[in-house]
């Protein structure tokens, strides 16, 4: 297992693919290899990576590592009936900006959740479907131009409207993160995308 | 000392009767006018006009030939959607990673490419209109922010680890692309240059990757532009960019824009000999008053006082949807302050 925590921290995909292979061949099951080999790796990458000391290299190159071995067990490159939720995950329409969301995307398939993403540019339709669709424990917003926020402030309207209430919302990226739960009408605002994991554990399983 | 003069004096550290004032308006001239931005990023007269009115409106001290960021990458094969009120986007980008894509890179016909000839005759009814009185900007993509455009930014960092070379080559297209294009945009009537490099913050890239693989390319686009008789030349990189600034003016950069994420010590202390510009956020244009507008932009040219070399401005572009009255209280106070 310390081989595969290596390799994702160097950010060496092919060689971390190959260790999750033995380790899988060895009679590991995929969910014993998520939980002790890339969950470890990616808290270890989260204690790393303060916010003085950040680099973001070295976190996509871990992140694409990560998902090569999701991949390695579930083709789809989502971890499919994740014990612990469902996240869905989006930029909303007018926000192109997409680099921190894959980052959040890949931080949380590494932490064992079943991300769908619903890409940048994303209209609030299509969110909502997607979560009415999905039955998440949370959604996950990220905007970097501040023109997308009356549209964030719309999310929970839009969630409610299709029966899911209970649904958490989280936002995060340079412009949401400027702001407030209550500014923007969501749950809970993360610094960075470790932040959340903290706000997502705190919620339990997923119901949706 | 017309505005254009002062303009000149303040980018060669002279001593000047007043600060030079340049908010970064560009698309926020189309809503000042009334017109679509879509209209306003593709119609070349269209954009002149407006540049014009807003100039008349605030009476700051430069216009800007900037469309938005994908003109360079349109040119050479992506493809966009337009919007009324937002900025264009890329749908599809000219190149995949794992693509046979060096031999068929053709460097774009500033005269002929997508909207390039736009930007070339917006920049000629400027030119025209204004003469030598106001300093007028032409705009291209700094050279790594194009080679972003073209892969996609993600596809484009994990080359940079994975196939070094073959980005190498994509971003030496990029730059032969916007000298082409910007010395184009010199002889139809740009009297200086923007380069306006997004994906070259250090938000994004390491400092050390900007000082290996940045810094030439941006030197080798901003000596072609001083040989072809640019009156400065003016770099563009948002957010928490401190680490970068002290390679500036080797690049040939002879204004630099300094985002909010920097203090004004810090652009100080980063570059004690060169002209800055900055740093009102962006936002607060939007959400803040005057007063506050007002109050910041004399806090910043007390901060510059004695040290001559500012300009006031924004830490970056002035959003689309900025109230007008905040910018005229920016341009009021420059208006105002004594630069003895
Ligand atoms: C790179 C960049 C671009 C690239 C984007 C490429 C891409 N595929 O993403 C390009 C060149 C396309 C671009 C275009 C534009 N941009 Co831009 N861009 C930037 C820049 C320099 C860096 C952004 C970035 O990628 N950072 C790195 C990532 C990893 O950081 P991050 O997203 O914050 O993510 C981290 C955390 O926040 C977190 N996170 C992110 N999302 C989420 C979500 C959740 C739920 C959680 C938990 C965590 C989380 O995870 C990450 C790791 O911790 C910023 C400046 C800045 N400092 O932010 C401007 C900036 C965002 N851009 C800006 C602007 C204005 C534009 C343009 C409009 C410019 C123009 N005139 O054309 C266009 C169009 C944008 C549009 N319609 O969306 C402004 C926005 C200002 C505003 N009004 O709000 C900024 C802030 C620059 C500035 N100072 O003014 N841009």
């Amino acid at each position: 297992m310390d081989k595969l925590i290596t390799a994702i921290l160097d950010g060496d995909s092919a060689m971390a693919v190959s260790q999750a292979r033995q380790l899988n061949a060895s009679g590991l099951s995929p969910e014993k290899i998520i939980i002790e080999g890339v969950e470890a790796a990616m808290s270890a990458l989260d204690t790393k990576c303060t916010l003085e000391d950040f680099n973001l290299l070295e976190i996509m190159l871990a992140g694409r590592a990560v998902m090569e071995v999701t991949k390695l067990f579930w083709p789809s490159g989502a971890v499919k009936d994740s014990a612990k939720g469902t996240v869905v995950i989006a930029a909303l329409e007018g926000d192109v900006h997409d680099l921190g969301k894959n980052i959040l995307k890949m931080v949380l398939t590494g932490k064992g959740y079943n991300v769908v993403d619903c890409g940048k540019d994303c209209p609030l339709q299509k969110l909502a479907d997607t979560a009415a669709a999905g039955r998440p424990l949370a959604v996950g917003l990220s905007g970097l131009i501040t023109t997308v926020i009356p549209v964030v402030r719309q999310v929970k309207g839009a969630l409610a409207a299709r029966g899911l209430d209970n649904v958490k919302v989280f936002a995060g990226g340079a412009a949401l993160k400027q702001s407030t739960p209550g500014m923007l009408n969501v749950d809970f605002v993360a610094e960075s995308a470790f932040d959340v994991l903290r706000f997502l554990s705190g919620l339990g399983n997923g119901l949706g | 000392m017309n505005s254009l003069e002062l303009v000149s004096a303040t980018v060669k550290l002279q001593k000047t009767r007043r600060v030079p004032v340049i908010p970064q308006v560009f698309g926020h001239a189309a809503v000042l006018s009334g017109v679509s931005v879509e209209d306003y990023t593709s119609n070349g007269e269209m954009l002149a006009q407006c540049q014009l009115n807003a100039l008349k409106h605030y009476g700051h001290d430069a216009v800007f030939s900037v469309m938005d960021a994908n003109v360079e990458a349109e040119a050479a094969g992506c493809v966009l959607e337009f919007h009324k009120e937002r900025y264009s986007e890329i749908i599809k980008y000219a190149l995949s990673p794992g693509g046979q894509f060096l031999s068929p890179l053709v460097v774009p016909h500033p005269e002929k490419a997508g909207r390039m000839p736009e930007m070339l005759k917006a920049l000629t009814i400027l030119r025209k209109e204004l003469g030598m009185n106001t300093m007028i900007f032409g705009c291209v993509l700094g050279p790594f922010s194009v080679a972003t455009q073209l892969l996609g930014l993600e596809a484009a960092l994990y080359m940079a680890v994975d196939d070094p070379a073959r980005l190498e080559a994509l971003t030496d297209f990029a730059t032969d692309t916007i000298i082409r294009f910007g010395l184009a945009q010199l002889k139809a009537g740009a009297h200086a240059m923007l380069v306006f490099d997004p994906s070259s913050s250090p938000a994004v890239i390491p400092p050390n990757f900007f000082r290996e693989f940045i810094f030439p390319r941006l030197k080798k686009t901003c000596n072609s532009f001083d040989q072809a008789g640019s009156m400065a030349n003016w770099l563009h990189i948002a957010g928490p960019a401190a680490p970068i600034l002290p390679f500036y003016p080797a690049a040939g950069v002879h204004i630099a824009n300094f985002d909010y994420y920097i203090s004004a010590a810090q652009a100080i202390k980063g570059l004690p000999a060169t002209c800055v510009n900055g740093n009102i956020k962006p936002l607060a244009f939007v959400e803040d008053c005057p007063d506050a507008i007002r109050k910041e932009s004399m806090d910043l040219m007390t901060a510059f006082l004695g040290r001559r070399g500012f300009i006031l401005s924004s830490g970056c572009e002035v959003p689309l949807e900025s109230r007008p009255e905040n910018i005229m209280a920016m341009v009021g106070a420059a208006r105002e302050f004594s630069n003895a």
